[in-house]
C-alpha cells in the first residue's frame, strides 16, 4: 500500500487521520535524528510530509533544510515527493527547496490532496490517479492494468511493480541493487540476478516495440526512456 | 504473503474479468494437476487456502485420503494467454497439512526448501533450460507409430517446416507468460523442436518447464496436431532430451568462474560437478523417471550413456562449455541426461543437493571423458527403470532431500510402471517370435 511518512510533532494527529482519508497508510517518523519510521520503513514511501511548527524550542521541530537535504541525499528516498506544512506565521523565512510543494497549516483534505497531486508530478510526472503513457504503452497505476496499444498485457505483481518504477523514473540509470531495495523493498535472495530476470521477462510481454524502452546500461542497470 | 500481492490479484480479476482461477500443482511424478475456483472463492483462497485430498499428489498409487490444503502463491498469479474469449488465471500452490506444515508429497514446497537451505549457506542456484519435444498430426492409431507433421531436418528454415507457426505461436504464449525464449529451432528429427528458455532461479525455472509443456499442448491443439514431452516416440529417430544448464551464485559471484585464463570451472565448480556425477546412478529414476526414458538413454544419438564429464564431447553426461572470455556470470555445466517428461522441482532439487555435497565434502572430480570415449572408472548409467529405481529407493541422499514421504509414493509408482510393462507383451514379441516360434 502506499504509505506517506510525517516528520515533526504539531499537528501531526491530524494530518495522519487526513492522510489515511486519501488512502495512504500514514507512519510518524520519530524525532531522533532517524529517517525513517519505526514501522512501515520496509521500502520507500509515496509521500514525506515534514510540518514545520510555530514553537522554536519544540524538540519534535525538525530542521527542515537539513531534513531535505538528507532526504535528497540518499539513493532510496531520494525521489520522494516531499510537501512542507509551515504554519502561516511562519511562512516568512520559511526554508522550502525549490521543487517542494509548500502547504500552509491549518490545511484542509482538497487543499491537502491537491498538493500531494502537485507534488507526485513535480517528481514522477504522474499523480496518484493518473495513468502513464509511453509510447502505446498504458499504465493505470489506479488498477494495476497495463495496456500495449490498446490490448491488454498481463504482467505479475513484481513485474508490474518493476514496468511501474522504472516507466515513472524515466531517464535516470538505476542499479540492480537499487531497483531491488525501491522495487522489492526487501531482500530477496535471488540477489541482483532476480532484477534481469524480471527485465527479461518484462521486455518480452511488453513485446519487441516497447521492450527497447528499457535500456540496459552495461555494468550499471537499467533505465527507462520515454522520448 | 504481502497484502500488495492479494489487492493485485483481486483487481486484476475484477478488472479483466476473470472468471475462473485455476490452482496449479504437481503430484510426485511431476504431472500438472489443476482445479478451478470461482473469483467468489478467490479471496478466501488466497487468505485461507482450499482443502483437498493429498492422495491426488501420490500418483498412481493412492495409499489412503489425506484432507491437505493448497496455499495459491499470488508471486504466481497470471492470466492464461489462450482462449482469450473467456479468461482463466493461474496460481501455482504450496501444499501444507491442516496444521501448516509442509505436504511430505508436494514437490514445489519441497524444492523451495531445499533453495531456502542453500540460501542459509549463501548459495543460489541459476538454471537455463533447452527442450526437446515432438509434433505430431494425430496420434497414432492404438499403439501404431504416430505420424510425424514434416521431414525436416536440423534447423531447417523452409515450408517444409510446418512446425515454424506452431513455434511461433508458443513462443507468443509462453513470452505472454513472462518466460523469455532464448531460441528455437527445429530438432534433428522429422517432427521435433527444441525451444531453449532463458536461465532464470530454480522455482521459476520449474514452474517454468511445468507451465511450458501446458502451453506447447496448448498451441499444438489449436493447429490439430499433438504435442509429446514422451522421451522416444520414434525408434528410428533420436530423442527427447532436457539439458540442464546449471551455475551457482554465491552472493553476486558465480561461484563456477575461476579468473585464471583457460580454466573452465573453479575448485568449487569442479567439486560441484563431482557431486553430480557422484549421485548421478541414484538420481537417475527422476531425471528419466519412465520406462521410456530407458530407450533414448540405450540407443546413443547424443544421449548419455555413462557417467562421464567432457569440455568438447556431445555424448557425455555433463558437458563444460568453454567459457567466453568476459562472461563470469555465464561459468556453468550442462547435464544432459534430464528428459523434459521429468519432475523439474524433484530434479532440480537433487542436483543442488548432490553438488552442495559434493563441495562440502570436497569431492574430487574424475578424469575428462574424450572423444566421447568414457574415460577409465566411469560408471554406466542405470539401463531401465527398475534398476534406476533400486538405486534411488536406496539412496540417503535423495531421502534426504525429498524425504520419506514423496520418496516412498515417488518407488511405489515406478515399481508399478516396471511390473505393468514387464506383463505387457510388445509388438518386439510379435515382430520377433510370431513366425520363428
Amino acid at each position: 500500500m502506499t504509505s506517506a511518512w510525517i516528520y515533526g510533532t504539531q499537528g501531526a494527529e491530524a494530518t495522519a487521520q487526513l492522510l489515511a482519508e486519501l488512502g495512504f497508510s500514514p507512519h510518524r517518523v520519530a524525532a531522533n535524528g532517524t529517517l525513517r519510521p519505526a514501522q512501515g520503513a520496509d521500502r520507500a514511501p509515496s509521500l514525506a510530509l515534514i510540518l514545520v511548527g510555530d514553537d522554536p524550542d519544540d524538540p519534535g521541530e525538525p530542521a527542515c533544510a537539513e531534513l531535505c537535504a538528507r532526504l535528497a541525499a540518499e539513493e532510496e528516498l531520494g525521489e520522494v515527493p516531499v510537501i512542507i506544512a509551515v504554519e502561516a506565521g511562519e511562512l516568512v523565512g520559511a526554508e522550502v527547496a525549490e521543487g517542494h510543494e509548500l502547504l500552509v497549516a491549518p490545511f484542509s483534505l482538497e487543499e491537502l490532496r491537491a498538493r500531494i497531486g502537485r507534488a507526485r508530478r513535480a517528481v514522477h510526472g504522474v499523480d496518484h490517479d493518473d495513468v502513464v503513457r509511453v509510447g502505446g504503452l498504458e499504465l493505470d497505476l489506479a488498477t494495476y492494468q497495463v495496456t500495449v496499444h490498446g490490448r491488454p498485457a498481463d504482467f505479475t505483481y513484481m513485474e508490474y511493480e518493476l514496468l511501474k518504477f522504472l516507466a515513472t523514473h524515466p531517464r535516470r540509470v538505476f542499479t540492480r541493487e537499487a531497483l531491488l531495495a525501491r522495487v522489492w523493498g526487501y531482500d530477496y535472495y535471488g540477489g541482483a540476478r532476480t532484477v534481469d530476470v524480471h527485465v527479461r521477462r518484462v521486455r518480452a510481454k511488453l513485446g519487441s516495440e516497447l521492450a527497447g524502452r528499457i535500456k540496459t546500461v552495461r555494468s550499471v542497470g537499467y533505465r527507462w526512456e520515454d522520448g | 504473503m504481502a497484502t500488495g500481492h492479494h489487492e493485485f490479484v483481486l483487481r486484476t480479476v475484477e478488472e479483466r474479468g476473470v472468471r475462473f482461477v485455476r490452482l496449479w500443482f504437481v503430484d510426485v511424478l511431476g504431472l500438472l494437476k489443476s482445479f478451478a475456483i470461482p473469483v467468489s472463492e478467490l479471496e478466501g483462497a488466497l487468505t485461507e487456502g482450499v482443502g483437498l485430498d493429498g492422495s491426488s499428489l501420490e500418483g498412481r498409487t493412492r495409499l489412503r485420503e489425506h484432507d491437505v490444503i493448497a496455499h495459491p502463491d499470488p508471486r504466481t498469479f497470471q492470466v492464461l494467454p489462450w482462449r482469450p474469449d473467456s479468461l482463466v488465471a493461474r496460481m501455482f500452490c504450496e501444499v501444507c497439512m491442516p496444521d501448516g506444515d509442509p505436504f511430505g508429497a508436494d514437490s514445489r514446497t519441497i524444492l523451495r526448501r531445499v533453495l531456502e537451505q542453500a540460501a542459509g549457506l549463501g548459495y543460489t542456484m541459476q538454471v537455463g533450460c533447452e527442450l526437446e519435444f515432438f509434433l505430431f498430426a494425430a496420434l497414432g492409431e492404438d499403439g501404431a507409430a504416430p505420424r510425424p507433421l514434416d521431414d525436416g531436418a536440423y534447423f531447417d528454415l523452409t515450408p517444409l517446416d510446418a512446425g515454424s507457426d506452431f513455434r511461433k505461436r508458443t513462443i507468443d504464449y509462453l513470452e505472454a507468460m513472462g518466460i523469455p525464449v532464448k531460441a528455437s529451432h527445429h530438432e534433428v528429427a522429422p517432427s521435433q523442436h527444441e525451444i531453449s528458455l532463458a536461465h532464470t532461479d530454480a522455482l521459476s525455472m520449474a514452474d517454468a518447464v511445468t507451465t511450458f509443456r501446458l502451453a506447447v499442448k496448448e498451441a499444438a491443439d489449436e493447429l490439430g496436431a499433438y504435442a509429446t514431452f514422451m522421451p522416444k516416440p520414434l525408434a528410428e529417430h533420436p530423442g527427447s532430451g532436457m539439458h540442464l544448464h546449471v551455475s551457482l551464485f554465491e552472493g553476486e559471484r558465480n561461484a563456477f568462474h575461476d579468473p585464471a585464463p583457460g580454466v573452465p570451472l573453479s575448485p568449487a565448480g569442479r567439486a560441484f560437478v563431482a557431486g553430480v556425477l557422484a549421485h548421478a546412478r541414484e538420481l537417475t529414476a527422476v531425471t528419466n523417471q519412465w520406462v521410456n526414458s530407458y530407450r533414448r538413454l540405450a540407443c546413443g544419438f547424443e544421449a548419455p550413456a555413462s557417467v562421464s564429464w567432457t569440455l568438447r564431447g556431445a555424448a557425455a553426461l555433463v558437458r563444460v562449455p568453454q567459457r567466453r572470455p568476459g562472461r563470469a556470470e555465464a561459468a556453468r555445466f550442462e547435464l544432459r541426461s534430464p528428459d523434459p517428461a521429468c519432475n523439474p522441482y524433484v530434479v532440480l532439487a537433487l542436483i543442488l543437493a548432490a553438488g552442495l555435497r559434493g563441495i562440502e565434502r570436497g569431492y574430487e572430480l574424475q578424469a575428462e571423458s574424450v572423444d566421447d570415449e568414457p574415460a577409465p572408472g566411469d560408471g554406466h548409467l542405470p539401463r531401465d527403470l527398475r534398476e534406476a529405481t533400486d538405486l534411488f529407493d536406496a539412496s540417503e541422499l535423495a531421502r534426504e532431500t525429498l524425504g520419506d514421504h514423496l520418496c516412498d509414493a515417488f518407488v511405489r509408482n515406478k515399481r508399478r510402471e516396471v511390473d505393468d510393462e514387464r506383463r505387457t507383451v510388445t509388438e518386439f514379441d510379435r515382430s520377433r517370435y510370431l513366425r520363428l516360434l
